[in-house]
């Protein structure tokens, strides 16, 4: 470093006066008559000079230096503040995530606890089925047909395969041809087995179709019956419809109440 | 700001102490710069708006004493090459041999040492320009001749700092 050339100190608030505009007209005017005659004091001028201009410059050098970290500071602030406010709407946020969250898993307890219970095949069965109750003991004649009167015993106490086999065991010649059929439907179709209920079908439509009998129209019935326990829903509806269309038939308002019901889905 | 014309005008401005451009340049750099040397240099945000001051300052400090005399035409990759040069060789003008850098860097470690009032009275009055009345108002000061006396004696005061060091170095 180079040391000061000169000392000030003995000038410098005389050289300050004068550099700062200080002095009054006369004194100037003395000043600077001074400055040309007095070496040191010229040369303690040109110091003063130096050091002034080197002031400037480590003045401009320092304000930019303490704007800029100033300005740092703020910006800094700036940034916590966004920060501190972005924070707090996302913990907002979450806050109502966490709440719309509870309410709707409230909401989905809710229904599961009052939702209507689904329909359950058997009770549906059980509630919408109304069974045959097979051939009266007059018209079975027992003393004429022993056979027969046995198999519609056993039917009504619920031997469904017992009751099948002494019924196909009566004579042709002794039982009509449509009835022997649909009672073998409706025994098949009453063992609710799936195999049972398929091979209910034939025997009962082959009656529904013999629109001369008068099993017909009870035959139609049953085959719905046996469609919708078979989950043929179309022909379900379809048979069970004609049913309820059919003012005789003896069906008519079990059939009604079923298609009203939702045990028999839509299509 | 990157016509030949308007950068011409910047450097006019700088060298008249208007340092606006500078921070306005700081403010709306900072964030981009502090990645950039994230990723250049791992610097962590506060150690680069550091260097970004630093090298902003130096910058002002090229042109103030004329060793820039043309502003460069991306002022962005310049001010990014000045800092990527101080951090690989940590040249600064601290540094630099001539007698004027090295007065003026110790007159600035000086400055310094001086109370935060002379420091902002000095630069009241040498760089802003004000007038003593100004200064008094600044600073909270009676009236201009106690605004003038306090700047007497802060100058004063760094004379001889700056007299005891050279005579401290010398012995």
């Amino acid at each position: 470093m180079t040391p000061p050339a000169f000392d000030l100190r003995p000038y410098l608030e005389e050289l300050e006066r004068f550099a700062d505009g200080q002095m009054t007209t006369a004194e100037q005017a003395a000043f600077e008559i001074r400055l040309e005659q007095d070496a040191e004091l010229y040369q303690a001028y040109q110091a003063y000079e130096q050091l002034t201009a080197d002031l400037r410059w480590v003045a401009g050098h320092e304000t930019l230096h303490q704007r800029l970290l100033a300005l740092d500071r703020r910006l800094d602030q700036r940034q916590e503040a966004l920060t501190r406010i972005r924070r707090r709407q996302r913990k907002t946020q979450q806050q109502w995530g966490g709440i719309l969250l509870v309410g709707v898993l409230a909401l989905l307890g809710l229904w599961l606890i009052l939702r209507p219970a689904a329909p359950n095949a058997e009770v549906a069965w059980a509630r919408y089925y109304v069974p045959e109750a097979g051939l009266p003991d007059d018209a079975v004649n027992e003393r004429r047909r022993p056979l027969l009167a046995e198999a519609m015993r056993q039917y009504r106490d619920g031997h469904y395969a017992p009751a099948l086999h002494n019924l196909r065991r009566v004579p042709s010649s002794n039982l009509g041809q449509d009835t022997l059929l649909y009672y073998s439907g409706i025994m098949l179709l009453s063992q609710e087995q799936p195999e049972q209920i398929r091979a209910a079908q034939p025997f009962l439509r082959r009656v529904a179709m013999q629109s001369a009998s008068p099993l017909a129209g009870r035959a139609r019935y049953h085959l719905g019956m046996a469609y919708w326990r078979n989950q043929q829903i179309t022909a379900a509806r379809n048979t069970l419809r004609s049913v309820a269309n059919d003012p005789r038939n003896p069906y008519q308002d079990a059939a009604r109440q079923l298609l009203r019901s939702n045990a028999l889905p839509q299509e | 700001m990157n016509s030949p014309q308007q950068l011409a005008e910047v450097l006019t401005s700088l060298r008249i102490g208007n340092q606006s451009y500078l921070i306005a340049f700081y403010e709306q750099n900072r964030d981009l710069f502090a990645r950039w040397a994230r990723r250049q240099h791992q610097l962590e945000p506060a150690a680069a708006h550091a260097l970004l001051r630093t090298v902003l300052v130096d910058f002002y400090d090229q042109v103030a004493d004329g060793r820039l005399t043309k502003l460069p035409p991306d002022v962005r990759a310049y001010v990014y090459g000045l800092a990527d040069e101080q951090l690989r060789s940590a040249t600064t003008t601290e540094i630099l041999p001539e007698d004027e850098a090295g007065r003026r860097q110790q007159l600035l470690r000086l400055f310094r040492q001086l109370g935060l009032d002379c420091q902002k009275i000095l630069m009241y009055f040498y760089f802003r320009g004000y007038n003593f009345e100004k200064v008094a108002g600044k600073m909270g000061f009676a009236n201009a001749n106690v605004a003038r006396l306090q700047k007497a004696t802060c100058l004063r005061k760094l004379y001889e700092l700056r007299t005891r060091t050279a005579t401290g170095n010398l012995a």
